[in-house]
């Protein structure tokens, strides 16, 4: 069965190839704008880091940006958006991902820009200290002072005891300050060798020419030691756990979070169907009940991410002001309860199938969302064909599926609940 | 399996092998359709000359509250319907209020076009705003204003926006505040509709893989009965200027420790031809990664992990704004910094390298702005709402590159700042004020104030 027959990788061939140092290269042409867009993945994430130094991923994601050999502190932006082009990067608990838009005619100084801080980025006490003090501003902004950014802190200390999924991406204030240069130095020959990265190339250019340029760019960068692997010793849960968050906010909030698989899993796919019956759109069964219904919560939102280790089921309620924060974890609970006692309507099975289709076309509509969207797949399900692969795979999934999933994971003896609860900082 | 004998589609090449193909119902509605890609997913956008703006006064956040419910029911289906009936064929459907325009956004499979094209036509036309669904809505927005509370950087525009324009069609938020929302009935919202709902202030645009004959055919028949109503959308007067210029409205927050922090002053309505020059500025100062703002505030100093500059620009006038957030203690100094820049930028304007680089910026990613079907839809949605021209896709690149430095040198004499800049600033007023004096007199609101 070979994926290039399906419809969608028609409309879009991916050429690829693997370097002598292991740099694996993805090449998805596409002639409709003058523009291209780069995405270097790296497989690391905070779930690489360890107590003491948790926030290095994401500190150095910022240290990428500060200089390597040919071109020095800041010009990669300077370089890069001289040339019509925009950068950025985003850390997870799993992955580090670069990537630029930029100007067709720009590639090759884009592949000189990369290789050249893959090959030999400086890491400097000055550029330490500087961006220490930026990601400390960042997490001030994202959790400090962001109700959502300390209960999910408080969320991810509750649901894991032992896996490194139990910090933040942002990492610990204290870490931040403690990360030395000898850390970025170690992190930087282990996680960012060639054969730790995939190379993904969508938009106008010629598939055999951007090869060479990138065997030119790249292929004297030598490999990597191995990469150690990552220790899952989370126990057992023996029960519900709770937190409770005193923040002066006006309104009470809630998450319940139930443990979930890891992405490759075969009850993964079952949960995306899941999470779209249950969360997704005006019509999904929690809006419909909790906030249009009972008219307890503003806004809910279902979290169901995938991830390399056993993962989370998660539900983000908003509540009404004079919301009781009880009764709305009870309505929630008995629609879980609904879901796995009577099972859902083949129709909303159906429902989801359709909108999980809607969403893989709507992320194949730039060549941005296409470089994304397969390096994401490939990272996570283990070949970007899968992605390809993914309507044919939601379609086998029925309604007896996903009555057994929610069974199986929404057991309330494996749920963490934290509660946000207003508090007046004046009184 | 439509017939185009009694149609004359016009179309207009827009550049880079766009056409557009232009059309009107027999009810007035103005339509294009633009086919495109091989995507099998169609845009839909239908815009409306009307928004915030037009908010009664007292009523304000009506256009967005009324747009909210359009989905909550029609003469013909209600909520729960309408959402099936949209959601089960994997559409999605967005509404939005702006100051000067609403929009109804759709995103269908193609094979569903002709379906959701008439679900759009019952939302715009007919929709029957249910008294429980006018409740409900009203308690929701209630209770997203609670939640706002906790979003200082959204406090901060909301301050901006309505200390700015004070007293202007402008001077409030979209979504309207606590007093004006908890007011609304379902009155309110049958009278907006029937203001400023109609097929002539309005454009249909539909973006995607499609035959634009047989889309015509199909906007037709699903708009056919949608006439009369309002001639024009909403005139707005141009805004005097920015009012309370110089003085820092702080916005108190005890519990803060960083401070969300905005200066502000006027600009030029959207469309102007001073626009290009104004963006290569704007590129210069405070845009992307390596503006000047982001060298001196993030890069030499570590001060934020964030600042920028935006021109936010309205049919009737605009706003310069710079914008960043910073400890509570360094507060004082980010805004020197950001003072001193845009100072500087005013007085002697980019250097010549500087608009080079900026026209490559402007120019290398302007064809990311349309890349989507959705996007290429607002885009061609904005240039029927503010006149830019049918010329804007193919020649934009062309007056960006034709901009000298003595234009951009005018364009920064003229909105970085020429009198004393609007401050606001949302965090502990108490330990914000001695910073904040030495900017202007200093005025303390609550959050409260600004919801």
């Amino acid at each position: 069965m070979s994926p290039r027959k399906k419809p969608q990788a028609e409309l879009f061939p991916v050429q690829e190839a693997v370097l002598s140092n292991g740099l694996r290269v993805r090449l998805v042409p596409d002639h409709d704008s003058p523009v291209v867009s780069l995405y270097t993945f790296f497989q690391v994430g905070s779930r690489n880091e360890r107590p003491g130094i948790t926030g290095i991923s994401h500190l150095f994601e910022h240290m990428m940006f500060n200089g390597a050999k040919k071109y020095g502190p800041k010009e990669f932006d300077e370089v890069l958006e001289s040339n019509g082009g925009r950068s950025n990067a985003y850390t997870t608990h799993d992955v580090t991902v670069y990537y630029e838009d930029f100007a067709a005619e720009a590639l090759d100084t884009v592949l000189d820009l990369e290789s050249d801080r893959m090959r030999s980025l400086t890491i400097d006490d000055r550029s330490l200290k500087s961006e220490r003090e930026v990601v400390k501003e960042e997490r001030r902004l994202r959790v400090d002072n962001e109700p959502a950014g300390l209960m999910d802190e408080a969320l991810h200390a509750l649901v894991y005891e032992a896996h490194p999924y139990r910090w933040p991406v942002i990492g610990w204030m204290g870490d931040i300050e403690a990360i030395r240069r000898a850390d970025c130095e170690a992190y930087f020959r282990t996680f960012y060798a060639p054969n730790n990265a995939t190379l993904w190339v969508a938009g106008d250019f010629e598939p055999d020419r951007v090869l060479k340029a990138i065997r030119k760019a790249y292929g004297d960068i030598p490999k990597g030691p191995p990469v150690p692997g990552v220790v899952n010793a989370e126990p057992s849960q023996r029960g519900e756990r709770r937190a409770e968050l005193r923040h002066p906010s006006r309104a009470p909030s809630l998450i319940v979070a139930y443990r979930g698989p890891q992405v490759t899993d075969p009850d993964t796919l079952t949960l995306d169907v899941l999470q779209f019956i249950l969360g997704v759109g005006e019509g999904s069964r929690l809006q419909r009940a909790l906030v249009y219904g009972k008219r307890l919560a503003v806004n809910v939102g279902v979290d169901w991410s995938w991830r390399r280790d056993p993962g989370m089921f998660a539900f983000h309620l908003e509540l009404q002001p004079d919301a009781d924060v009880r009764a709305a974890e009870d309505a929630l609970s008995a629609e879980l309860r609904r879901v796995a006692e009577e099972g859902v309507d083949p129709r909303e099975v159906e429902k989801a199938r359709n909108n999980l289709r809607a969403h893989l076309l709507r992320e194949f509509t730039s060549n941005s969302g296409r470089a994304h969207a397969l390096g994401t797949y490939e990272l996570f399900l283990g070949s970007w064909e899968h992605g390809f692969g993914l309507p044919e795979a939601y379609g086998r999934i029925d309604a007896a599926k996903v009555q057994a999933a929610a069974r199986r994971w929404l057991d309330p003896t494996q749920r963490s609940v934290v509660t946000l609860v207003p508090e007046d900082v004046r009184t | 399996m439509t017939a185009a004998k009694h149609r004359t589609v016009r179309a207009v090449e827009v550049g880079r092998g766009l056409r557009l193909h232009r059309l009107r119902t027999p009810g007035g509605l103005p339509f294009t359709v633009a086919q495109r890609g091989r995507i099998p997913l169609v845009a839909v956008r239908l815009v409306l000359s009307s928004g915030a703006a037009g908010d009664p006064r007292g009523k304000e956040g009506l256009a967005d509250f009324t747009m909210r419910l359009l989905r909550r029911g029609t003469a013909l289906r209600d909520a729960h319907a309408l959402d099936e009936a949209i959601e089960f064929v994997g559409a999605s459907l967005g509404l939005f209020a702006g100051e000067d325009q609403v929009a109804v956004a759709l995103t269908t499979p193609a094979e569903h076009l002709p379906a959701m094209l008439h679900v759009l036509s019952e939302l715009v036309r007919v929709p029957s705003f249910p008294e429980d669904e006018v409740r409900t809505e009203r308690e929701r927005s209630l209770g997203q204003f609670a939640n706002d509370v906790d979003d200082p950087s959204l406090l901060a525009d909301r301050a901006l926006i309505r200390t700015a324009w004070s007293g202007h069609p402008y001077g409030h938020d979209v979504t309207g505040t606590r007093a004006s929302v908890g007011g609304f009935g379902r009155k309110d919202a049958v009278d907006f509709h029937a203001a400023h709902f109609g097929p002539r202030p309005a454009h249909l645009f539909v973006v995607g893989a499609v035959d634009p004959d047989e889309v015509a055919g199909q906007i037709e028949e699903a708009f056919d009965s949608w006439a009369d109503g309002p001639r024009t959308g909403v005139e707005v007067p141009a805004p005097g200027g920015v009012s309370r210029g110089g003085t820092v409205v702080v916005v108190d927050r005890p519990e803060q420790t960083q401070s969300q922090v905005r200066l502000a002053g006027p600009a030029y309505r959207r469309g102007a031809p001073v626009q290009f020059a104004a963006q290569v500025v704007n590129v210069t100062l405070g845009a992307g990664f390596t503006s000047r703002l982001v060298r001196e505030v993030r890069v030499k100093r570590g001060l934020s992990y964030g600042v920028g500059s935006a021109f936010d620009t309205l049919r009737a006038g605009g706003l310069f704004s710079v914008s960043s957030f910073t400890k509570v203690e360094t507060t004082g100094r980010l805004l020197s910094v950001m003072r001193k820049e845009v100072d500087r930028m005013r007085k002697r304007g980019p250097t010549k390298a500087e608009v080079e680089k900026a026209q490559r910026y402007l120019a290398g990613l302007f064809p990311l702005r349309t890349e989507t079907n959705e996007s290429l839809a607002a885009v061609l949605a904005d240039m029927a709402l503010y006149g830019l021209g049918d010329d804007w896709l193919d020649r934009y690149r062309d007056r960006v590159h034709a901009v000298s430095r003595a234009e951009a040198q005018e364009a920064a004499a003229a909105y970085c700042f020429p009198e004393p800049p609007l401050t606001v600033v949302v965090g502990p007023a108490e330990r914000l004020r001695p910073q904040l004096e030495r900017f202007g007199p200093v005025e303390v609101l609550s959050a409260d104030d600004v919801l």
